[in-house]
């Protein structure tokens, strides 16, 4: 059942796309709500990644449209993603090694006008201090989770209206983690739209809204972060079957 | 003797040196190894000698008007022989378009241009033929000059910035929404300008010759493999010291094995140390 | 029962191999009649040109098992024609030796193009595209100023006079007939390599590299071949250059010239015989039409290849090939028949189990794999699951020779697999499958198979070469047991298709089928369920368990749980490197850990 919402800020429907020959997303309907924080869960191979290119403009689709703040975006490329407002943080926190932190926040910003850049620049580095205190270092001298914060900057130097992360916590510690999904909260609050690829379900249900659940290329659930039973539905839709309750323990 | 030697070697040591930085540049922005590289440098020549001693046209002039004539060419390559194939998954379609570009680019200047070196005119009015000659110190110069350029582009203005970004991760450089077509065309446009620039600069020392494309892909290339793809450093100094090494064996056993030489040491290196003597830069992990 | 049903097909495939055989022959049949025929109906002139095509052509045969079917890059071959020039007319002009006679004299040509042909061709084993067209590149200005500056020799920039045939072969249509001679024998003796087990297994080395090592296909041993072949030819057409020439000189050996021969591949088509002969005779002749176009010839082949490249990538060839053109069923299920599987798994010895012990593996400072054990049973499905980067195929790679671990061992029964070396895992009846699936587009589906079996036939290279008995028995098994795969796995439809016009799945199943070639006793499946359908997953699930009871020991690397807990008698699931939990499908269901590593929380 369809949840209501008041407006669309991205609207999918009936996605298809892969690699080749390889069909990865078979038919995917989402929408998301402006200011609204969306977790997007799956087992491995779900998809997820692919689904995210395909929205970016990373990687074509061959049927389906995508439509963000009312505008067709079928032939938008990555860069006229970004200039719309729907930026993309891939995942694996590739940030580049050879230039420096603010160089690489300043290559984020290569579309804005040029007054504009080192405001917008101190303006992210307020909300990252681990990483403006290295500010002058290479990218490749900055831990993983530094990375990570620095892709997540790149990505609010554009003060997206959509941020797509794709699993920001992947290979961070705890407390990184939490740090990272932080920001999550925040531009929540800031009423940034969020759309989130995670492996930890339980920290992505506690900053979302709304979660949408893939297996092998379509969206096989969709529901309210906080409904109850939630890790139980998750499990059937993943292994297509019920799993014995004794293991919730 | 010695210092003519060296000279002779430093001063074609820095065409080959330019011409492995334009295969680089192009390889940076694109992961391509194009052929045309050398032919970059053969234009700049034949174009210097056409505008300037041809046409008569003021040496300042030819210089500029060879440039962009070169960056055009380096365009074109983009758009002709690089484009097309990128997307292909064939990975190796590219050496056979550049390669088919490089030789139509060949033949057409030996059709309309002429099978025979032509000279080159002077230009600053220093022809001893001795160590004060330009012949020797113009290629020199054209080398110091672009590791001064290359070095502000990367490290003072945004472009540069965003070329470093291009070679070392290009899908994320596209994620992140730079313009990346546009700036690979930019690449291959400084590609031409860096080998025009070889071209012109060496006129007076390898003259206005068609040939001269095919005998800098060679040359040029050496200094790529020896300092590793993509690394400029290892370029210029692989390719003075290619030059230098070519001039003293000539000197000494003759120049038959001299170029023997050369390329046992290239083959040596290339089996040895794939990766080039310098290594090539970092490669993000996979 | 099931030869039964199979009786009907095989007459009728029979039938269609003699006549597909003969249409194939026709063009080439039309083609030696029209030479035939060209001094009796034209001038001197005329045949001259055409005596230099079949030269070129002798050379272009050979060159074409190296850059058609192994797809290296080899734009210097001119080299070879110099240096069979030369040596054919210095040894029977005789200034430096006593002179010899001129056939032994072509003899120890073709055997130095031989020789440098193969010392040339050796870097290929290491280097890329680029690199390797280079070095040839380069070697050939080599030849050439070496040629300029040893007087002595080779008469410097003057040259030398070319040597005379003797009678009945010093006469311009003598002397054609010769060439043509050589010629023909060059076609056929290609062709048997190009429809020999050799032959597809270059291709293999050119489109899928890595399934060919795994099929246990040794690329120095196969490349090194071909480059001997490639220069004696190369050498012998320089023999016969020279004689046409007259008199030679380094300026008759230009780069241009090689680039023509490397082009004629090219624009033929890789993969070809036909296209490249055609070819090389069109490019030869071109330039005699109208003078302008000497001028231009270089010109108009580099704007060819430029042409063939971007929009005709398969050459003339596949502009020949109508076959491919055909219709194929569009709506095609697969139906697979693990009924006879005992008829390629049957009768094979079990060694016992490939056991991996405390086995670790980093890759730049990351432990990929971190002290895993695992044991692969004979006649068991052992299925591997865990997140992504939890070192799954990692641990498929380790087991086929593709990574070094750090520590630990691999054993197959009491015996260690070699580490680093995954061309010996064939010859072990290891076979394998990939997540991508890796083969050749170009070939059909059933030389797909074949190539699978590559190991198994008897013949040497040169055996291949002259289709002496060995070569033709193994073909004719290697075909049967093709065949029979394919009707294993339910592709047996598709046989003459080209591999590259299947779907998807179809191609996952048409690697198992290569990997049955190998009778193996242990298969390795990496995602074999990848993107295939709900029915046909069903399928994959049957033939899989099929194959394990003939007692091949299956490894299923997968990500389909479901697949998993059907059809797994053990399971392993790693998470970053280790063993998470071992045991049956269903104590794995319920293993608490399990569940949370793939749900996360």
């Amino acid at each position: 059942m369809p949840i209501s919402v008041p407006e669309t800020l991205l609207e999918v429907s009936g996605i298809e796309a892969g690699y080749g020959k390889i069909a990865v997303l078979h038919g995917i309907d989402m929408r998301i709500a402006p200011g609204e924080v969306v977790s997007l869960l799956g087992p491995n191979g779900a998809g997820k990644t692919t689904l995210l290119r395909a929205i970016a403009g990373l990687l074509p689709w061959t049927a389906g449209s995508v439509r963000f703040d009312g505008r067709d975006m079928r032939d938008a490329g990555p860069r006229e993603s970004a200039r719309a407002g729907l930026v993309h943080v891939i995942e694996g926190h590739r940030v580049f090694t050879q230039i420096s932190v603010t160089d690489n926040l300043l290559l984020a910003a290569y579309d804005l006008p040029r007054r504009e850049r080192a405001a917008r620049i101190e303006e992210v580095l307020e909300t990252f201090p681990e990483i403006a205190a290295k500010r002058h270092d290479k990218g490749g001298a900055l831990s993983g989770g530094q990375q990570q914060m620095l892709a997540v900057a790149q990505g609010l130097i554009r003060r997206p209206r959509l941020l797509m992360l794709d699993e920001p916590s992947a290979g961070l510690s705890p407390v990184l983690v939490d740090r990272v999904l932080a920001v999550v909260s925040d531009l929540r609050a800031a009423g940034t739209a969020v759309l989130l690829v995670e492996q930890l379900i339980e920290k992505a249900l506690a900053v979302s809204d709304r979660v949408y659940a893939m297996a092998q290329g379509r969206i096989v659930l969709e529901a309210k972060a906080n409904e109850a039973d939630l890790p139980h539905r998750l499990e059937r839709a993943y292994f297509g079957q019920d799993v014995p309750t004794a293991l919730h323990a | 003797m010695l210092p003519a030697i060296l000279l002779s070697g430093l001063a074609v040591g820095a065409v080959y040196a330019l011409i492995g930085v334009t295969y680089n540049v192009m390889f940076s922005a694109s992961r391509v190894m194009s052929f045309t590289a050398g032919q970059l440098g053969m234009l700049g020549g034949v174009l210097g000698a056409a505008f300037i001693g041809v046409l008569g046209l003021p040496s300042i002039v030819g210089f500029v008007l060879t440039l962009a004539g070169c960056a055009l060419v380096g365009v074109a390559t983009e758009i002709i022989a690089v484009r097309p194939v990128l997307k292909s998954l064939e990975q190796h379609l590219y050496v056979l378009s550049t390669l088919a570009l490089a030789l139509l680019i060949q033949q057409f200047t030996a059709i309309n241009w002429s099978t025979e070196p032509q000279p080159f005119p002077t230009l600053l009015g220093f022809r001893d033929g001795g160590v004060g000659d330009e012949k020797f110190w113009l290629p020199i110069a054209a080398c110091a000059a672009t590791v001064v350029g290359l070095e502000l582009l990367y490290r003072r203005t945004l472009i540069g910035r965003a070329f470093l970004a291009i070679a070392e991760d290009n899908f994320a450089a596209r994620a992140l929404g730079l313009p990346e077509r546009n700036l690979r065309m930019a690449s291959y446009a400084l590609a031409g300008v860096i080998g025009g620039l070889a071209g012109f600069a060496s006129g007076q020392l390898l003259l206005a010759f068609f040939a001269n494309g095919a005998m800098l892909n060679f040359y040029g290339f050496v200094p790529v493999a020896l300092g590793g793809l993509g690394n400029n450093r290892g370029a210029i100094i692989s390719g003075l010291g290619l030059g230098v090494f070519q001039q003293a064996a000539n000197f000494t056993v003759g120049g038959v094995f001299a170029s023997v030489a050369v390329f046992s040491v290239f083959i040596i290196v290339l089996l040895v140390a794939p990766q080039g003597l310098f290594g090539a830069p970092a490669q993000r992990r996979v | 029962m099931s030869a039964v049903t199979n009786a009907p097909a095989r007459p009728a495939a029979a039938k269609r191999g003699s006549m597909g055989m003969l249409r194939q022959l026709l063009p080439f049949l039309g083609i030696l009649a029209a030479a035939l025929i060209l001094p009796a109906v034209s001038n001197d002139y005329w045949t001259l040109i055409a005596t230099r095509a079949a030269i070129y052509w002798v050379l272009v045969s050979g060159l074409n098992l190296v850059v058609g079917f192994a797809g290296q890059l080899a734009i210097g071959w001119v080299a070879m024609l110099t240096l069979g020039a030369y040596t054919t007319s210095v040894l029977v002009l005789g200034n430096v030796t006593t002179p010899f006679p001129a056939f032994v004299a072509l003899a120890i040509a073709s055997a130095v193009g031989a020789v440098f042909g193969f010392i040339v061709g050796l870097p290929a084993l290491r280097l890329r595209t680029f690199y390797f067209a280079m070095t040839t590149l380069g070697f050939a200005t080599i030849v050439t100023q070496i040629a300029l500056a040893w007087q002595d020799v080779t008469g410097g920039g003057i040259g030398v006079p070319g040597p005379v045939l003797p009678a009945p072969f010093d006469t311009i249509i003598g002397f054609y007939l010769f060439c043509l001679g050589v010629a023909v024998f060059c076609t056929w003796i290609t062709a048997n390599v190009a429809h020999s087990r050799f032959g597809r297994s270059l291709v293999a080395i050119r489109d899928a590299d890595v399934a060919a090592e795994s099929a246990g296909i040794s690329k120095p041993l196969l490349l090194g071949s071909v480059f001997l072949f490639a220069g004696a030819c190369a050498g012998f057409a320089g023999g016969l250059f020279a004689t046409l020439q007259s008199y030679i000189s380094p300026e008759a050996f230009t780069f241009e010239l090689s680039v023509m021969f490397f082009i004629s591949i090219l624009i033929g088509g890789r993969g070809s015989i036909l296209g490249p002969l055609i070819a090389t005779i069109v490019l030869t002749w071109l330039p005699e039409f109208a003078a302008p176009l000497v001028v231009w010839s270089t010109f108009l082949y580099a704007a060819l290849l430029l042409l063939i490249v971007l929009a005709v990538p398969g050459g003339i060839a596949s502009l020949l090939d109508f076959r491919s053109r055909r219709k194929i069923e569009a709506d095609r299920t697969i139906i697979p028949r693990p009924e006879l599987l005992p008829e390629i798994l049957g009768d094979r010895t079990t060694p016992g189990a490939i056991t991996l012990k405390n086995v670790v593996l980093s890759f730049g400072g990351v432990r990929a794999i971190d002290g895993l054990d695992l044991a692969i049973e004979p006649g068991q499905v052992h299925g591997l699951i865990g997140p992504n980067g939890s070192g799954k195929t990692t641990t498929l790679n380790v087991i086929c020779g593709f990574y070094r671990p750090e520590a630990g061992s691999v054993t197959l029964g009491t015996k260690p697999l070699a580490v680093g070396a995954p061309h010996t895992r064939a010859a072990e009846g290891i076979a394998r499958t990939f997540q991508t699936p890796r083969l050749i587009g170009e070939a059909s589906v059933l030389q797909n198979v074949m190539v699978g079996g590559a190991i198994r036939g008897q013949g040497s290279f040169v055996e291949s070469l002259l289709s002496l008995p060995r070569h033709r028995r193994d073909e004719a098994m290697l075909r049967h047991d093709a065949m029979l795969a394919l009707n294993i796995v339910g592709l047996g439809g598709l046989a003459e298709v080209r591999a590259d016009r299947l779907q998807h799945s179809e191609l996952r199943f048409l690697e198992i089928a290569r990997a049955l070639m190998l009778r193996p006793r242990f298969l390795l499946l990496d995602e074999p369920a990848a993107g295939l359908s709900v029915e046909e997953i069903r399928c994959l699930g049957l033939l899989i368990r099929a194959i394990s009871r003939q007692g091949t020991g299956v490894l299923l690397v997968e990500h389909h749980a479901d697949l998993i807990f059907d059809i797994c008698d053990h399971v392993t699931v790693l998470n970053l490197g280790r063993e998470l939990a071992a045991g049956t499908p269903a104590e794995i269901r319920v293993h608490s850990e399990v569940v949370s590593a793939y749900l996360g929380s």
